[in-house]
């Protein structure tokens, strides 16, 4: 499946701001199931300079500063993208959550440090009592790993209400916790706090999902969204994708962007202002199947 | 107030005295005083004393030391001691500067007595510290670079991953010379008479401004001992420190910078003592800005480029576009300029993830596998409870362990937290911690305390033992590292304490003696031939330092000035020597006038008689709180913004400032003081101002630092007098009235004694007004302040604005030229209006547009950004 991913995204400032710095995460990455065709970001007012490199993580980003007066931002990535189904997966079977949790601190020969570095909480997903509790449920005794977190993306779809509202970025996973509310990225929180507290292997994953419209309605532009879930890694397997919010293992409609440990790491945009004042936002994503190449 | 004749020994009669202990030294009353000195000293039970041997005999290495202390009287040690601590005060080393300053936990103390450490120690000392920068470098190395160590498990990846210090943006930024400039160590001595590291630093320089003040306070009072003792001199490292900082630029010249959080931080005094010692700009996050990948420093005269950070900020902080957001103590962008030059920083983002107590136990093996050395320094006995045997191991020894957080930032030294000593915890705690371990392990160590040894502390009764942990700091130079023949020894609690935490605040230089006398000693200004020229040009000056400056000298100007006010309504003596009769209506007039600043209802008290009520007056605003020219509000003012610019003031300027660190304290101090006591209080400040003066005008050069210190107090000053001529002779009341008041504005103006060799007459209205407005060579008069000011302004930067005058500089023209175009006679006139209405005009405009030009001032050289930077996020939108 092809697909043409636009995210815009404006910023209008109530007064001017006369110098800014942003690092952006809007270009796609390369993963065994995915191929990037194309990408574009065009930024307006256009930057002074303009660097773009990898981060940590080997996630493209971008780092624009503007050092002129303006009122209006705005940053418009165009990427197009194929997505090719993924090796199927047997949950239960492979290793078990207890065996993963020692092959990860010590390996007979060599630590592979992609999923190492990935098993340690970050400071968004802490371990605490109440992510143990919650956790305890999925890694029962002998359970293989990726059984525990299908498991625990059923249990967080089932436990947890939808709420644009009851977070925002920096809302603690302990705070999702008692509450059960929150947004994507707050659910994959808790799904990492929680197969980290045991020591296991997991990432962040951010990117976009294919919506369909309500039944009998035409799709608007625009409507669609950017997304989040998570992934867990065994040693045969490799990383593999679950979607807390949506009940379901990531494939086809699944497009990934960035991945590393938390939000933070790879938030789509962030930057750095010098005036400004209060701010709006408008943004609008379109991720629209295509039947071949453009 | 001290007393200040204490100390007042003349030095040939020291060094006599020295002379002779050291020829006699087994005379009789010499072995005598020796016993005395050491009377009340004993080792404690189980620890390692640094003084005496186990038989109770005086270790070598201290005996030429303790012999020279012995041969000084006893009320000479004592006025060592008191004028050491005077020494500490007037050198302002407290650890907040805004902080109360009667707080004692806040005081720095510097104890007479020096922990010696013999030559041959040292030695071994030196290995060690040097073999363990070596060692923190490689480490770093690797885990900013190709990570075999974390692959291969000799350092657990989670125990790095784990650690918030580990900055993952930074990897790949591999400064060619190594991650590490700067290398300090805790140490503790065991009963065993070993040395062990209790704590590592890395991030910062860790106060090593505070060793250098240290000893050039010490060496004030104990020089001839020090010398005689052949201790090592410390000049020679931080001149090795200065080339390998240029050696690290790649620059022949350049222009180095240390990065500070700024003056409220507990380190402040050692970033503005360290950066004046080696010559750097002091800047704060908010003074730099990066474009594309290049650092410039925001000066007066536009952007310079700065070519060498010395990081007194943590890493984690240093740019909030690519580490934590939160905070702004770096530069936005500077990350970016680091991979660009790696060795931009010193030390390089990230470094301070060594201090990690956990790697501990796993520092002999990788010593043996990256240098192929064995360990000489190890740390005390300590386990990472991230690893499941450690902790396993820990669980079962829990008794003689604490426990401790893994990480902790690195701060003044003496400030460390105490661990939870397992110990004393009920069973219910010791759950609780057992818990904690398991689930936060990768964030705590347990540790086995070593102990502290003793040494001499000098008190009113001689010599006390005192526990004691010492941070050694290391350096790097062009060609590997050096270690600081010195450090700062600080009282610990023994019982309580496995860090360098001091209950006390005490500290202790550290002598380091030498086999040989020294080579000739290095000045740190000795000009090496590659980098000496011939250089006048202004050190750039950051706005913000020339903000504080020009307040420095409004503030000093209008204490003055207010308290000139005070002194002549608290005792009219002085009039009455001028030979008049005195009402004291003129001085109540300018009280008035003064009380009311910044506080327009207020109400003064009403006394019967003029005088009576001059008096209450000037009570009023001498223990006023408020208002804006309040005696309080101008001292603590006068304190602040010295301290902000200490880095530019001469150390004489600088204490004489500090004379007004009570500021916040001036109401308080005057409760049940009497008249007298409060004039000479009042004398005393005022002379302390002339004194300030008087640095500012022999020992500053005539820089742009100077010109805003200057044109603060021109314009304060043009400001007072106007204010005041226009309240007292804007509206003529009667011959007598007027004769007083003219009498008594010469007084305060300082021209008295001027109007009196230059007329032989009574004091004259018109006389008088050309004296203390137009005579422009009278250093009081308005015409010369706006002469001076015009000077100033001229030779300071000046703003592109086409060919006309920049604004500020019309302000001052045009107000200069009205006062030379003024006719006296004329301006003496009384009108229809019962007003000397052409003098008011004057005098009015000049209130106006004086405060107007301060505005402008400002605007055009310190507020370049009226904005604070914000950051902006977004989040993903909510799909379902």
């Amino acid at each position: 499946m092809i697909y043409d991913i636009s995210h815009r995204t404006a910023y209008h400032y109530k007064s001017v701001v006369t110098q800014s710095q942003h690092l952006v995460h809007l270009a796609p990455r390369e993963f065994d199931y995915q191929t990037i065709h194309r990408h574009s970001l065009l930024v307006e007012p256009a930057p002074n300079t303009r660097s773009n490199r990898r981060d940590y993580f080997e996630n493209p980003i971008s780092i624009l500063e503007i050092d002129q007066d303006h009122h209006e931002f705005v940053m418009h990535a165009r990427s197009v993208v194929e997505v090719e189904p993924r090796a199927s997966i047997e949950l239960g079977r492979g290793i078990g959550w207890e065996d993963l949790r020692s092959i990860v601190t010590r390996p007979r020969n060599g630590i592979d440090l992609d999923a190492a570095q990935f098993a340690v909480p970050s400071p968004f997903t802490s371990t605490s009592p109440k992510v143990i509790d919650y956790a305890a449920a999925s890694f029962v005794p002998g359970r293989p790993a990726l059984d525990a977190a299908w498991d625990l993306t059923k249990r967080i779809f089932a436990d947890f209400t939808f709420d644009g509202e009851a977070t925002d970025v920096s809302t603690p996973v302990d705070h999702v916790l008692s509450e059960r509310r929150g947004v994507c990225q707050d659910f994959a929180h808790v799904a990492l706090a929680s197969c980290r507290a045991f020591g296991i292997p997991a990432r962040y994953v951010s990117g976009y999902l294919l919506t369909k419209p309500p039944e009998g309605k035409e799709k608007l532009q625009g409507s669609d969204a950017s997304h989040a879930w998570f992934a867990l890694w065994t040693p045969d397997t490799g990383w593999v994708d679950f979607d807390p919010t949506n009940n379901l293992m990531p494939s086809m409609e699944h497009i990934a962007f960035a991945v590393g440990r938390e939000y933070r790491d790879i938030a789509p945009i962030t930057g750095i202002l010098l005036g400004g004042g209060e701010h709006t936002v408008d943004v609008a994503v379109d991720v629209v199947p295509i039947a071949t190449l453009p | 107030m001290p007393a200040t004749k204490c100390a007042g020994r003349l030095l040939p009669v020291e060094m006599h005295h020295l002379e002779r202990t050291m020829m006699n030294a087994s005379h009789n009353t010499e072995v005598q005083s020796l016993a005395e000195l050491l009377s009340g000293y004993a080792a404690l039970p189980g620890s390692y004393d640094e003084l005496l041997a186990e038989d109770g005999d005086l270790r070598p290495h201290w005996r030429t030391y303790v012999e020279a202390m012995a041969g000084l009287v006893a009320r000479e040690r004592l006025g060592r001691a008191a004028r050491l601590e005077r020494l500490v005060r007037e050198t302002g080393l407290v650890h907040d500067i805004f902080a109360d300053p009667e707080t004692e936990r806040a005081q720095w103390r510097l104890n007479l007595a020096p922990l010696i450490i013999s030559a041959q120690e040292w030695r071994s000392l030196e290995r060690g510290l040097d073999q363990r920068a070596r060692l923190f470098n490689a480490i770093l190395a690797d885990v900013y670079g190709p990570q075999e160590l974390l692959r291969s498990g000799q350092i657990p990846p989670a125990l790095i991953f784990a650690d918030p210090a580990y900055l993952r943006n930074c990897h790949e930024i591999a400064p060619p010379g190594g991650h590490l400039q700067f290398y300090a160590a805790d140490l503790a001595r065991g009963p065993d008479g070993q040395w062990r590291v209790i704590d590592s630093h890395a991030e910062t320089p860790a106060g090593i401004g505070y060793v250098v003040a240290n000893r050039v306070m010490h060496s004030e009072v104990t020089n001839d001992i020090f010398a005689h003792c052949q201790t090592r001199r410390i000049a020679a490292h931080f001149h090795r420190q200065q080339d390998a900082l240029i050696k690290r630029t790649g620059t022949r010249e350049p222009n180095m910078a240390l990065l500070t959080p700024g003056p409220d931080h507990d380190d402040y005094f050692s970033h503005a003592y360290l950066a004046r010692y080696l010559g750097l700009h002091l800047v704060e996050g908010g003074d730099l800005r990066v474009v594309g990948d290049e650092v410039f420093l925001k000066t007066l005269e536009g952007l310079k480029p700065i070519d060498g950070i010395v990081r007194c900020i943590e890493g984690a902080r240093s740019d909030p576009l690519e580490l934590d957001p939160g905070y702004f103590e770096g530069p936005v962008g500077l990350l970016n300029a680091c991979r660009k030059a790696p060795s931009l920083s010193a030390n390089a983002l990230g470094s301070a993830v060594i201090e990690n107590r956990g790697l501990s136990g796993y520092l002999p093996a990788l010593c043996r596998s990256l240098l192929g050395e064995e360990l000489i320094l190890w740390d005390t006995p300590r386990w990472w409870l991230g690893d499941d045997i450690a902790r396993a191991h820990v669980q079962t020894n829990l008794e003689s362990m604490v426990v401790r957080p893994a990480r902790e930032g690195t701060g003044r030294p003496g400030r460390a937290a105490l661990g939870r000593s397992t110990s004393t915890l009920s069973d219910a705690d010791r759950e609780h911690l057992k818990q904690d371990m398991a689930m936060y392990g990768q964030k705590l160590v347990a540790e086995q305390p070593i102990g502290f040894s003793t040494m001499p502390a000098q008190t009113a009764q001689g010599f006390r033992p005192q526990a004691i942990a010492v941070r050694f700091y290391v350096g790097g130079t062009s060609d590997g590292f050096s270690v600081l023949p010195s450090g700062v020894a600080m009282a610990v609690d023994s019982r309580a304490a496995v860090a360098l935490s001091a209950s006390t605040g005490d500290t202790h230089d550290v002598w380091v003696l030498q086999d040989e006398p020294e080579k000739p000693f290095v000045s740190l200004w000795t000009p090496q031939l590659e980098n000496a020229r011939v250089d006048r040009a202004q050190r750039a000056l950051q706005s913000r330092v020339a903000d504080n400056l020009f307040w420095l000298g409004r503030y000093l100007e209008r204490a003055d000035w207010t308290m000139r006010v005070v002194r002549s309504g608290l005792g009219h003596g002085r009039l009455e020597y001028f030979g008049t009769s005195w009402s004291g209506h003129a001085s109540a007039i300018c009280l008035r006038l003064l009380l009311e600043k910044g506080r327009p209802d207020h109400a003064p008290k009403h006394g019967a008689k003029e005088a009576q009520r001059s008096l209450d007056l000037a009570m009023d605003l001498v223990s006023s709180t408020d208002g804006d020219y309040s005696l309080e509000q101008s001292f603590s003012g006068i304190y602040r913004v010295a301290s902000l610019t200490r880095d530019r003031l001469s150390l004489e300027a600088w204490r004489t400032a500090s004379v007004f660190r009570d500021g916040a304290q001036w109401h308080r101090q005057l409760q049940g003081i009497s008249v007298s006591e409060i004039q000479n209080e009042i004398e005393d400040k005022l002379a302390a101002i002339a004194t300030f003066g008087g640095h500012m005008h022999e020992s500053m050069t005539r820089n742009y630092g100077w010109f805003f210190l200057d044109m603060g107090r021109r314009l304060e000053r043009a400001y007072n007098l106007c204010d005041a001529l226009h309240a007292l002779f804007a509206t003529p009341e009667s011959a007598e009235s007027d004769a007083e008041r003219l009498k008594y504005v010469l007084d305060l103006a300082d021209s008295y004694i001027t109007y009196r060799s230059r007329y032989r007459v009574e004091p004259m209205l018109p006389l008088v007004l050309d004296l203390l407005l137009l005579d422009e060579t009278n250093p009081r008069s308005l015409a010369y302040q706006l002469a001076i000011l015009t000077t100033r302004l001229e030779a300071l930067p000046q703003p592109n604005e086409g060919t006309s005058l920049p604004r500020e500089r019309r302000i001052v023209l045009e107000l200069l030229t009205a006062v030379r175009l003024a006719n006296l006679n004329e301006m003496g006139e009384v009108e229809a209006s019962g007003n000397r209405e052409r003098l008011s005009r004057l005098l009015q405009h000049a209130q106006t547009e004086l405060p107007a030009l301060s505005d402008v001032i400002s605007r055009r050289y310190f507020r370049l950004v009226d904005d604070e930077p914000h950051r902006i996020g977004m989040r993903s939108e909510p799909a379902q």
